[in-house]
């Protein structure tokens, strides 16, 4: 069955070229900056970010560079929150292709999982700068580029895996029930307060840090942080925990929508 | 080829009037809406036939008699509620031409969106794209985003994309006339290349005469019953005399 689902894979790749590059021509269309806009935002967004949180409220995060810690939340968290919402809502928006012809239906979700996810790579040199800018003087601290950099392709790899994960499972669940596409800008809204994006974990009560910890973004943004902005190898716990966690989403995400894809035509 | 084994597709009407937490709600409160979930239609009951390689099958019946539902379930794009559908060799469906079209895109970016959804390869539509172009007639257009396309132009292109493929079994649901006289002109000895081709075909018209020309046996259905399956003429007469006297 895998060698199956992989010679689908290979044989449908060619489709999901096509939908990304799509994808891409279509967003930077008729504006004049492009792709350009992929770089600028993050930079954008954490500037303003920055100014709030470390000038109006004071947030400081012990021996780490702010504005790097900053970024690299963002940019991780944005990247599974854009995902997962284009993901989810890639089915149902292909309703009219999945009517007529027959296509595996777990190719839209994961399109959109890797188009954001080539946003998300092309953040990562704005976010390269910001930590060599470290060097001459940005931010209290500097960040140390270190051999541990080698581990953040797994980091990443886990996250996007999560993401088509949490991708899969919310595509199925909003083709039958559409409230979930409104519910879920509220719910990503939440898990953006309680993932530790601009503030530290150790703000939190000691009583709470717990189940703060339970959550899969947290251990994300951790595994990256320790990396970038401590020098320091992630401990075996936050390994295993990031690895398990995707793993955990891809299979349930992948065996919902796997039991559910045939019924989606009754949905149109 | 084509073989289906007491195929029975079903739709449960409830589905649409359930479709909200607000109208799930209500029904919560009101169980007399709770029995309307069970309300199921059959588009299809128990059809069985085969279709050898090379036989061109014609489908007549009137509208909403399954006709689409049963091309739907032969080309993979609905899983029958019941019964089994086997289908050897690789089917080229042209139920809806120019599936996926982008109208943000230039006609250029759509034959290879459009030809990928039709599942051809990298290789295939670059080996094609001249013919392609040469029979949609619409070279000077290639880099126009397809919004700015007449509907005709659109038609055309998605035709040309559809029909360039030579298919071991070729799903037809009346796309004969589209464009201008020219072009449909082209496009119906196009199809008739294509069918003649010695290709398995299944096609659905409401032109008895073009029913009778190109196929060897059809299959009459009526409210998702097969009525009747054989000779062409011999059915095609017994359909046109029943409709007529209703």
């Amino acid at each position: 069955m895998i060698k199956n689902t992989f010679l689908n894979f290979k044989h449908y790749w060619f489709l999901m070229t096509q939908l990304i590059s799509r994808d891409f021509k279509v967003k930077y269309k008729r504006s004049v900056l492009g792709v350009v806009w992929s770089l600028l935002n993050p930079i954008l967004m954490m500037s303003v970010m920055a100014v709030v949180f470390s000038q109006m409220f004071r947030v400081r995060v012990e021996g780490a560079n702010y504005l790097v810690y900053l970024m690299t939340g963002i940019i991780m968290f944005n990247y599974f929150n854009e995902a997962s919402t284009n993901a989810m809502t890639s089915v149902v928006d292909n309703f009219g292709l999945i009517n007529k012809v027959y296509i595996p239906k777990y190719i839209f979700p994961i399109a959109k999982c890797l188009f954001i996810g080539i946003n998300f790579l092309l953040t990562l040199i704005p976010w390269l700068g910001i930590i060599l800018l470290s060097y001459v003087g940005l931010g209290e601290y500097t960040c140390h580029i270190n051999i541990n950099y080698l581990l953040l392709p797994y980091v990443f790899l886990c996250l996007f895996l999560f993401t088509v994960g949490m991708g899969l499972f919310l595509s199925c669940v909003s083709v039958f029930l559409r409230d979930v596409i409104y519910i879920y800008g509220i719910v990503t809204m939440i898990w953006n307060y309680i993932t530790p994006v601009f503030y530290s974990i150790e703000i939190i009560p000691e009583k709470l840090i717990p189940i703060f910890k339970f959550n899969p973004l947290y251990q994300y943004l951790n595994a990256a942080r320790e990396i970038v902005l401590y020098s320091k190898c992630p401990s075996v716990y936050n390994l295993i925990a990031i690895t398990l966690y995707s793993l955990f989403a891809v299979i349930i995400g992948g065996i919902i929508f796997k039991k559910n894809q045939d019924k989606f035509v009754y949905y149109v | 080829m084509i073989e289906l084994e007491d195929v029975t597709m079903k739709f449960n009407l409830g589905i649409e009037k359930n479709f909200s937490i607000k109208q799930a709600f209500v029904n919560f409160f009101n169980p007399k809406h709770k029995k309307q979930k069970k309300e199921y239609f059959n588009a299809l009951k128990n059809i069985s036939f085969n279709v050898k390689k090379g036989e061109v099958v014609g489908l007549i019946g009137s509208n909403g008699a399954g006709k689409s539902t049963l091309l739907k379930v032969v080309s993979g794009v609905m899983k029958p509620t019941q019964g089994k559908v086997t289908v050897h060799g690789a089917i080229s469906p042209m139920i809806e031409l120019g599936a996926g079209f982008d109208m943000e895109l230039t006609a250029r970016e759509n034959i290879y969106l459009n030809g990928s959804i039709l599942g051809y390869s990298k290789k295939f539509i670059d080996e094609k794209f001249n013919d392609i172009v040469e029979f949609s007639e619409l070279r000077d257009f290639l880099d126009v985003p397809i919004k700015n396309f007449s509907s005709g132009m659109t038609a055309k292109l998605a035709f040309s994309i559809a029909t360039v493929v030579d298919p071991e079994i070729l799903i037809v649901d009346e796309i004969l006339s589209v464009g201008d006289i020219k072009f449909q002109e082209k496009s119906k000895n196009k199809m008739l290349e294509m069918i003649k081709g010695g290709t398995t075909v299944l096609y659905v018209s409401h032109s008895l005469q073009s029913i009778k020309e190109l196929c060897d046996k059809v299959i009459w259905i009526e409210h998702g019953v097969m009525i009747k399956m054989g000779d062409a003429k011999k059915i095609c007469e017994e359909y046109y005399e029943h409709q007529m006297q209703k």
